[in-house]
């Protein structure tokens, strides 16, 4: 049986590409969700989602940042790193696909299973896919084996980097062999908690591992992090509960200003439609092309971002800005066949990556 | 950083606690940047401090503050007070309710009354946050010579208070602000600061459309007055939130203040580039007090009563200190239905604005010894030109204004006229034709255009767009006037403020020379000139044999200046009453001249002088 250990650095990169999938694989059911939203309604939860899908940027910088460190090469366009929604993402006893769909009370129950905090120990847990189904936070050696939590997953990877620094540093070296100017800081991205960091040393590496975790699901014992900031699980339950957290709240049981939620107060999008789905030759087609498009752009831009130009980042935001213009288009229109229900982004991008580079490559023929 | 607003003072202090109070160590009028600041420096020195808003607020929740976000994305007029709903009971002035003067006329029609000649179309804010809920938050300093008006050019009046005495305070004004802005830009004319000081974040860039002006015009020289000037396109400092720079404070950085509200909310760290920076940022990436309120509230000390007009400043008639203030606090914005209670404290500050705060002192009637209260009522007189550029330019990108030619805020040629600074519109012709909005109508009404054509057209149109907004100088004159009148009350029966004014010919010689100066950076830019000044316009004044329509720019200042004596000002250089010992009248007001810097970041450094002064009383 395979055990959670990471024992190589080929391992530990492995890991930490997976990291940066499964912190980008949140951020298309986020978008959608939030621009799914009718404007001027569900004012609290357009708030708590954006902020929430920012923060899975900077978990996705922080985890470039970390791969970067021990001199790995973060590859955001490379095919299969946007999964075919509905995907899978870590799960225990009952699974749960995250997809591209409306906001709502289905929606937010998802969103809290992709936060929800660690059980603790028995982080690894058995469960086995139908073929070819995309699984996200698997196992690198075993496609059976899932983590119980995101928050266990980074703590297999806080262990590798223990383990194999201090074996490095035995043999009187280092795992922290990347060039430092491909780190990324808050200088090219911010959030509103969490400052982004270099990571160069072991404190560092778990520093930033800890900033993912407490984040996403809260520190043991707290629905805060350690920044005071309230954490992703808590933020969605906010909406459950119709009402805000504050200091000293028990999990479950918020005390805060009240909230409201419409929840029909968003388009009725078809979950997880496909290109295919959309008759070809028209309008709303070409908007779901180019909303790929936008987004493969997107991809390549933040992975040169993370290859030694940082600064390119920041031209990433009004890319953003592009997406909610793009989503709007495909939401608010009917999706011909779908019984009355609307468009809504594909995120296919391993096809538009595909017909680009056959594309160029019959432009090189012809020169 | 996170500033959240305790969940109590969002609901409603107790009135009839408030009135029996006696046992507060100051009562502040007003929770504009001045209110704010004084509050939480008297706050966090352990002193009880009293704050009252004449307009509503009790709503200090992100969707409060989005109610008038989408009260402006709604309106039909995009004024500056067009989020706040009207309130007969704490009005304040529109611009789009002026009209012109007949010779002689008084317009009484609107809260603000003109008695002209020159109808102003400055405004100021009266809800929770004050005027920082419109302001674009331009943050320059004023230049060293502006302080010396009097001394160095035989115009205006000198302070009674250097550049360098002020100094410290700026850099302390320009962190609670968050002021964005790199030194090496900021450094000229004699503007000086600490070896190794970084302001608290990085200077925003320049826009694409600065870019493509100051390539047309950087290294050119224009000629005044026998002398020849270079000018460039310069970033202006900004109280928004940029990168935080990592230098600040000898390595300890900065952290920006985002949105505030009563729970957490993450936004605002960082400005978007919306280009509605005027009147609300849509993030709150723009400083409003409300970010410092905020933080005074948090020490426990601070109460805060809205819907509470001050009618009356009450003083003993023995040694002038104020006993009292007169408050009508009102159950809501449409009925005159009010309580009148009387608060007591032992300073007090009136913190309204230049306008408000004069018109208080003179409804209260009160000792005069300069009779000056009211008088020297300064603005800056804005001249636009506007046309379009050769290319493309991107206008409607960006922040409202990211840069403009400085140049000429300094020289000999003040002896002469004013000086100016030029504000660079990313907004393009809006301020002065009402673009974009205006682009559409005349290309549907006008051109008949539809579909593609017309979103050809708009984009051709709007987005070569150039607006150059002179900010000029005004120096004080004690004609140019606050006062009040019996005859012109509000809802309440509060007397209302009577604004006399005429744009002093100093300020027109520079207008005057500011058409010539945009006509030859037009030329250099190859831009097709479309300025036209209307002889309908309110603010058409003739000079010369040249019409030009000024506007206001809502940077109202010296009706209160402060001198050395009792009998050239009303205040001192703490911004305490010359006449009455226990009141300090704090702001813009108290500003002998205003240069041309926007008049905010000096009044925030003035409030922290003032404010050790309190304390130092207080003890």
């Amino acid at each position: 049986m395979p055990s959670s250990k990471i024992t190589t650095l080929s391992e530990l990169k492995d890991y930490l590409y997976l990291a940066m999938q499964l912190e980008h694989a949140t951020l298309p059911a986020y978008l959608t969700a939030l621009y799914s939203i009718k404007p001027g309604t569900n004012t609290d939860a357009v708030h708590i989602l954006r902020v929430v899908a920012v923060e899975e940027m900077l978990h996705l910088s922080i985890a470039a940042n970390l791969l970067n460190a021990i001199g790995g090469t973060p590859d955001l366009a490379h095919p299969g790193f946007v999964p075919s929604y509905p995907t899978y993402l870590p799960d225990g006893e009952t699974d749960f696909k995250v997809g591209i769909t409306r906001f709502g009370k289905e929606a937010v129950e998802t969103f809290k299973k992709i936060e929800r905090p660690s059980k603790g120990d028995g982080r690894l847990v058995r469960r086995s896919y139908a073929p070819g189904t995309s699984v996200l936070g698997r196992h690198p050696k075993s496609d059976e084996m899932h983590f119980y939590s995101i928050g266990d997953f980074y703590k297999a990877i806080e262990d590798g980097f223990e383990l194999l620094e201090a074996e490095a540093q035995g043999l009187g070296k280092t795992i922290f062999i990347g060039d430092p100017k491909r780190q990324v800081t808050s200088e090219y991205y911010y959030s509103g908690g969490g400052a982004l960091f270099a990571v160069t040393d072991l404190e560092s590496a778990k520093r930033a591992i800890t900033l993912v975790m407490t984040q996403g699901e809260g520190t043991p014992t707290s629905i805060y992090d350690n920044d005071g900031e309230l954490s992703h699980f808590y933020r969605f339950d906010q909406l459950t509960h119709g009402r805000y957290y504050q200091k000293g709240d028990e999990p479950h049981h918020p005390t805060g200003p009240a909230l409201s939620v419409d929840w029909e107060a968003s388009y009725p999008i078809e979950a997880n439609v496909k290109l295919a789905d959309f008759p070809a030759g028209t309008e709303l087609y070409d908007a779901a092309q180019s909303f790929n498009q936008a987004y493969a752009k997107f991809l390549k831009a933040i992975t040169r971002a993370f290859n030694g130009k940082p600064e390119l980042l920041l031209t990433a935001v009004p890319l953003m800005f592009d997406f909610r213009n793009l989503i709007t288009e495909l939401v608010r229109n009917p999706l011909p066949g779908s019984a009355g229900r609307n468009a809504a982004p594909t995120f296919e991008i391993d096809a538009v990556t595909a017909a680009e580079s056959l594309a160029a490559a019959r432009q090189e023929v012809v020169a | 950083m996170r500033v959240l607003f305790p969940i109590d003072s969002a609901r409603r202090t107790d009135i009839d606690a408030v009135s029996a109070d006696d046992r507060y160590d100051a009562v502040i009028v007003g929770t504009g940047i001045s209110g704010a600041i004084i509050a939480n420096e008297l706050s966090r020195a352990g002193k009880r401090v009293l704050v009252l808003e004449a307009g509503t607020g009790t709503d200090r929740t992100l969707s409060g503050y989005e109610k008038y976000l989408s009260n402006f994305y709604g309106a039909s007029s995009k004024d500056n007070q067009s989020p706040y709903p009207a309130n007969p009971n704490a009005a304040m002035p529109r611009s789009p309710l002026l009209r012109k003067l007949q010779p002689g006329e008084t317009d009484s029609s609107t809260y603000m009354v003109q008695s002209g000649p020159y109808v102003t179309d400055t405004t100021f804010t009266r809800v929770f946050g004050g005027t920082t809920m419109h302001w674009e938050a331009k943050t320059p300093r004023m230049l060293p010579e502006d302080f010396k008006m009097r001394s160095l050019f035989g115009q205006g009046l000198d302070w009674p208070l250097g550049y360098d005495e002020l100094e410290a305070d700026y850099r302390t004004a320009e962190r609670e602000i968050g002021v964005s802005a790199n030194v090496e830009d900021q450094a000229y004319l004699g503007l000086h600061f600490p070896k190794d000081y970084v302001f608290p974040m990085k200077g925003l860039p320049l826009s694409y459309l600065d870019k493509q002006v100051a390539r047309g015009i950087d290294d050119t020289r224009v000629e005044l007055c026998g002398k020849s000037y270079p000018i460039k396109i310069r970033p202006y400092p900004q109280g928004r939130n940029s990168i935080p720079n990592p230098a600040y404070d000898g390595g300890k950085g900065y952290v920006p203040v985002g949105a505030v509200n009563t729970h957490q909310v993450e936004e605002g760290e960082r400005c978007q580039g919306n280009t509605n920076c005027v009147p609300l940022c849509p993030v709150q990436a723009k400083y409003h007090s409300g970010k410092t309120l905020a933080k005074a509230l948090h020490t426990g000390r601070v109460d805060l009563l809205v819907q509470a007009v001050v009618s009356k400043v009450v003083t003993d008639p023995g040694n002038g200190n104020v006993t009292a203030l007169e408050v009508k606090v009102y159950r809501e914005p449409q009925s005159a239905e009010h309580r009148t209670i009387t608060v007591k404290g032992t300073i007090f500050v009136i913190a309204a604005n230049a306008i408000e705060t004069p018109r208080l002192m003179l409804a209260s009637g009160l000792r005069d010894s300069a009779g000056l209260m009211g008088r020297n009522l300064m603005d800056h007189a804005y001249l636009l030109n506007w046309g379009l550029m050769p290319e493309v330019c991107g206008t409607m990108r960006g922040t409202s204004c990211t840069g403009g030619i400085i140049d000429l805020r300094a020289g000999g040629f003040r002896r002469h006229q004013a000086a100016f600074s030029v504000d660079i519109h990313n907004d393009g012709w809006g301020w002065a034709t009402g673009a974009p909005f205006s682009d559409l109508t005349e290309l549907v009404d006008q051109q008949n255009r539809f579909g593609a054509e017309l979103r050809r057209g708009l984009i051709d149109r709007i987005s070569r767009q150039l607006l150059l907004a002179f900010m000029i100088e005004v120096p004080p004159t004690e004609s140019n006037r606050v006062t009040v009148d019996p005859q012109y009350t509000d809802q309440l029966g509060n007397m209302r403020p009577v604004v006399s004014f005429t744009v002093p010919e100093y300020s027109m010689r520079g207008a005057a020379y500011a058409r010539e100066f945009s006509k030859t950076v037009f030329a250099r830019l190859g831009v097709a000139d479309h300025t036209r000044y209307d002889p309908g316009d309110y603010g058409y004044v003739t000079y010369e044999g040249q019409g030009y329509a000024i506007r206001g720019g809502n940077h109202i200042a010296g009706t209160h200046i402060m001198g050395t004596d009792k009998s050239n000002s009303v205040v001192d250089t703490d911004q305490r009453s010359w006449d009455h010992a226990n009141l300090y009248l704090v702001g813009a007001g108290s500003m002998p001249t205003i240069g041309t810097a926007n008049v905010t970041l000096t009044l925030a450094a003035l409030c922290y002088r003032s404010a050790r002064a309190m304390l130092k009383q207080l003890h």
